[in-house]
């Protein structure tokens, strides 16, 4: 190999690779659904496209809403492998397992490769000019839809995106659209925003000297895990923070804490509340909550909260004395501890110790405002499904589109949602695999993957300023009758709109122009074409935004102390029922990637199934061995599953994973596991009417079976004596002493 | 290697290895730190291995066999000893990222029959798939366990189309009968390397890394040339006063640094932190 070549190649790297390539490859791509200009084949060597030389294009991760800047290797023209863009400031150049398998969305077998039509029950793949000609009598100029009639059903979405699903319902009077997420976040975002004053502050975990996470997984399926992950990494080293997990099943986080309390589930707003009792007995604390809450708190002393929930007197105690101590402290909480009828109470009463502790201003700052609010992230919630699907009953709605999300597999047992879905008249799925939902759809659009598409993005946790995430195609397409989202949307929102959209013909341009436009915000100085490429190679655009102050009018007056109860005991379903949300598989919308499939899932190493965690001494006195096959049954529906004796679990309850269960979502998620969703009884929060997750009460039955657990864990979950995990005590370890040698 | 190549460095070959000063002055011994304090047991590494090393996706009858191809692993304990001492884990679980150590002493390349695992000069522990009889004596005599033989014609069943357009064409496609492992993306180290012979120098440190350290997100896994003092690598083993030729290290207690069955005689060339715990939490 020549030196010019890699001369060349490192040139690419240095400026982070994109540019003229990918702008190329962009319009060629493009350029083949406008039919206008000269089709470029990627594969033609273009300038940097050097056979045998890996060329990284930047990009943004779409795998979960975090944003993380990602870079594409790519080689031939195939992409072959993502890692994190480190000049992104949320990845920082690294990149989740998650976010590693979405190479296999993109090369996935199962990939829908042309559009489906209904007829009858089936569903039958037509040309595109067909589906189109569908799509354009029910939703172009002589559409008859009118309102809200058009309803828009959409995971977590943001960007230019979001833009014209809303251009679109606009376009006929329309502001239906619906946004769904069945691990919504929305009882604890509201009450840190009644609380705190904002529902996704910034955590400045690197800054804390000591967390206590009541349930918050923030290193595994928590809110951008990549950048909580690399805080993290800095809240271990010198001065070393102290990490304090309480839940009733580990998380990954749990996992990682130097200290974890096993709680009964929904308790954990009692236990809150009883250690703000013990913190305002210190003198710097004393009188920092209004007298009469103070006056509330009374009742909360130790030994009556250690009845409610489960926990030794003395943690309370022990945990107040470290909080004075390790300040500023941070106190989080987590879907574990909101997921109750009680939850806004339970994540407002932990929000409350931040109030106390004064962590506001120096662990917890509020974000930068986001100068183009169109292209906020839309946050997600349980309610909005059930508010469509009485739309949906009564005949409200006409034609239902869908993106991102897959409510006939999510939704609980008790919402008729498939019944409901039927009675839409025209139902439309952009997919890029066929799933439960799109399966009971009258159109199916196949989408081009993420890694062939453009978008933009904006973080639903923005860390310090402010980030539009630019998505670009790290290839050309696979599938000649795949198209994208943008570009669909666009066509027809053009034939309703033509005076606004008709100067762009397909979405890069409208992107292009819209992010341009955008330039003097980054007080850009370059040229237009300059400014575009320069966002198209480094995959991000930033603005260093002043972090704003954090304030809220309710504070500590929304938390509602009653007298701490003892949970009732339900004689039917003895057990606690908590679902555990793996990192990886999310709600279950990754279970058709089998890097994923094929992954242990870290706390019990269980791959390729669904199983049920069960203490061993729970276990024991039902006499219940690893295998045996469980009957997990709800007042709602009931599942069998494996059981895996699993220690990071309180005693009185049970806990299954999401994701597994899939019936129509490929050949590596089809038959793998059971789905908990179906186990939810109809319990909500009593504030924010979310679908309360961690509330339902279940019975376990011996069905008498066995079967082998398939895991990477081999005979022994310990150590055996073997020095394979050394721990030192923090008092003994001398992390700043290490750290000196190696800069130095 | 030719049987004359054999015999003309016979000495050579046959060096009682490790020693002390073995890479003094020499260009590359590659390396690694694992600090299991940072490691969350978050399987980005794991992933990122499959990704970057054309490691077949088994299915679940094959992987309840233990027929998994995951070269590097997330081991998940509950304890040190052999039954565990409190009713939960209150310390969280202990995660061990497990993969080739690239011993320096060799066990499973002394037992290979025909010097398909053998050491190179920059001092990896690797496999030449196409010398590989399959004997799988070398699995047997891991005390890692880390090396995973193909039972089956994997290109056949884990790649169906178009899955197998991600393949990295610098890595190997394995075939049934051989036997593979971990190889610190020797193919990664080799393109640095001849870059930097092109260029006339060494590769430097933070060059090139592992597919697994690159993922990481805590940054738990530092990879480097031990044979360069100056790299992160180097200066991680003096500061944990890890000695590449010994097996029985002299150190402080306050020292977090230890490789995995020392006694063994093994010779490591990954050096893991201990995990740190706040006792009084
Ligand atoms: S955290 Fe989310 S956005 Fe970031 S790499 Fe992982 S999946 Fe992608
Ligand atoms: S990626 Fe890093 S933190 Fe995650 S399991 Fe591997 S070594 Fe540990
Ligand atoms: S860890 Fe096992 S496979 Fe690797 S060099 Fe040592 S003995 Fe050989």
């Amino acid at each position: 190999m020549s030196s010019r070549i890699l001369d060349r190649r490192d040139f690419l790297r240095v400026l982070g690779i994109g540019g003229a390539a990918a702008t190329l490859a962009g319009c060629g791509n493009t350029s083949i659904e406008s039919g206008k200009e000269l089709v470029m084949s990627y594969v033609q060597p273009e300038d940097f496209v050097v056979p045998g030389v890996g060329v990284y294009y930047a990009s943004t991760c779409t795998q979960c809403g975090s944003g993380c800047g990602i870079m594409g290797r790519v080689r031939e023209g195939r992409i072959l492998k993502l890692e994190g863009n480190p000049q992104s400031l949320i990845s920082a150049g690294k990149i989740c397992g998650l976010g590693q398998a979405g190479v296999q969305v993109h090369y996935n077998p199962d990939r829908l490769r042309t559009p489906l039509m209904r007829e009858g029950d089936t569903l039958k793949p037509v040309s595109w000019e067909k589906a189109q000609a569908s799509l354009n009598s029910r939703l172009g100029p002589a559409s008859t839809l009118a309102g809200n009639q058009i309803a828009f059903l959409t995971g977590e979405i943001s960007g230019h995106q979001k833009v014209m699903v809303e251009a679109l319902l606009e376009s006929f009077g329309s502001d239906n659209h619906v946004v769904y997420d069945a691990l919504s976040t929305v009882t604890g975002r509201a009450a840190s925003k009644a609380v705190i004053g904002e529902s996704l502050p910034v955590l400045k975990i690197d800054q804390a000297r000591m967390i206590l996470s009541f349930g918050n997984d923030f290193l595994g399926s928590g809110v951008s895990p990549v950048y909580m992950a690399a805080q993290y990494a800095r809240f271990r080293k010198a001065p070393r923070g102290t990490l304090v997990q309480i839940e009733p099943r580990m998380t990954l986080t749990g996992a990682n804490a130097d200290r974890w309390y096993a709680i009964k589930p929904g308790t954990e707003g009692v236990f809150a509340l009883g250690l703000a009792h013990a913190l305002l007995a210190h003198e710097s604390y004393a009188h920092s909550l209004p007298a009469e809450l103070e006056a509330a708190l009374k009742p909360y002393d130790k030994d009556t909260v250690s009845e409610v929930t489960g926990v030794h007197a003395e943690a309370i105690p022990h945990l107040a004395g470290m909080l004075w101590e390790k300040s500023p402290s941070l106190v989080l909480s987590g879907p574990s501890a909101e997921g109750h009828v009680r939850g806004f109470n339970n994540a407002a009463a932990i929000q409350l110790l931040n109030l106390i502790l004064n962590n506001r201003g120096r662990s917890l700052l509020g974000s930068a405002v986001h100068p183009f609010p169109q292209l906020v992230s839309a946050t997600g919630s349980y309610s909005a499904l059930v508010k469509l699907n009485q739309d949906m009953s009564a005949g409200r709605v006409q034609t239902l589109l869908l993106v991102g999300t897959n409510p006939v597999f999510t939704a609980p047992t008790f919402l008729p949602f498939a019944n409901n879905l039927s009675k839409v008249p025209f139902k439309v799925a952009f997919v890029t695999q066929l799933d439960e939902t799109a399966h009971q759809c009258d159109l199916v659009l196949p989408l081009l993957s993420p890694l062939e598409d453009f978008g933009t993005h904006v973080a639903s946790y923005q860390p310090s300023g402010v980030e539009v995430q630019i998505q670009q195609p790290l290839m050309e397409k696979l599938y000649p009758e795949t198209r994208g989202f943008g570009d669909i949307l666009l066509e027809l929102v053009k034939l309703r709109r033509p005076e606004v959209y008709k100067a762009f013909p397909d979405y890069y341009s409208y992107l292009k122009t819209a992010v341009t436009k955008a330039k003097p915000v980054f007080k850009a100085t370059t040229g237009d074409d300059e400014f575009w490429e320069d966002a198209l190679r480094s995959g991000v655009l930033r603005l260093d935004l002043p972090a704003a102050a954090l304030e809220s009018k309710e504070g500590a007056s929304v938390v509602q102390v009653d007298t701490p109860r003892v949970l009732d005991t339900d004689v039917h379903y003895p057990f606690f029922f908590v679902p555990s949300v793996r990192a990886d598989l999310r709600d279950g919308r990754h279970a058709n990637l089998p890097w994923l499939q094929e992954s242990p899932d870290p706390l019990t190493t269980v791959v390729w199934d669904s199983w049920v965690d069960i203490h061993p001494k729970t276990a024991n006195e039902m006499q219940i061995r690893e295998g045996d096959i469980l009957e997990v049954q709800s007042a709602t529906g009931s599942m069998r599953a494996k059981a895996y004796l699993f220690p990071g679990i309180q005693p009185d309850t049970v806990s299954m994973p999401l994701g597994q269960g899939h019936t129509a979502y490929g050949r590596y998620a089809d038959g793998m596991g059971v789905n908990p969703f179906k186990l939810f009884d109809p319990m909500f929060d009593e504030k924010t009417g979310e679908l309360a997750l961690y509330a339902t009460r279940v019975i376990i039955k011996k069905t008498g079976e066995n079967a082998l657990v398939v895991k990477d864990e081999g005979p022994t979950s310990l150590q055996q004596n073997r020095k394979l995990v050394a721990t030192i005590g923090a008092d003994q370890a001398q992390l700043a002493k290490e750290n000196a040698h190696v800069t130095e | 290697m030719s049987l004359s190549n054999l015999i003309k460095n016979w000495s050579s070959l046959r060096v009682r290895r490790p020693y002390e000063g073995q890479y003094k002055g020499k260009d590359y011994k590659w390396a690694m730190v694992i600090d299991l304090d940072a490691c969350t047991g978050c399987n980005a590494c794991t992933t990122a291995c499959y990704a970057e090393n054309n490691l077949p996706v088994v299915g679940k009858e094959s992987f309840a066999k233990g027929q998994a191809m995951h070269w590097i692993r997330i081991e998940r304990y509950w304890g040190p000893g052999d039954h565990m001492t409190e009713e939960f884990p209150q310390r969280g679980a202990q995660f061990l990222p497990m993969l080739c150590q690239q011993c320096e002493a060799a066990p499973c390349e002394v037992v290979c029959p025909v010097g398909a695992t053998h050491h190179t000069p920059d001092g990896l522990n690797s496999q030449v798939y196409n010398r590989c009889i399959g004997s799988r004596y070398c699995s047997a005599n891991c005390p890692y366990k880390v090396r995973y033989f193909n039972w089956w014609q994997y290109p056949e069943r884990a790649w169906p189309n178009p899955l197998e357009l991600q393949l990295n064409p610098d890595v190997t496609v394995r075939s049934k009968g051989v036997m593979e492992k971990c190889t610190f993306c020797v193919q990664r180290l080799t393109e640095a390397k001849n870059r930097a012979r092109t260029e006339n120098r060494l590769v430097a440190d933070g060059e090139v890394t592992t597919a697994c350290a690159q993922a990481c997100p805590t940054s738990a896994i530092t990879f480097g040339n031990l044979a360069n003092e100056k790299s992160t690598v180097a200066k991680m083993w003096q500061a944990h006063q890890i000695k590449l030729a010994s097996d029985v290290q002299e150190k402080d207690d306050t020292v977090r640094g230890y490789r995995i069955f020392e006694d063994l005689r093994t010779y490591p060339s990954i050096v893991y932190l201990e995990q740190v715990r706040d006792l009084e939490a």
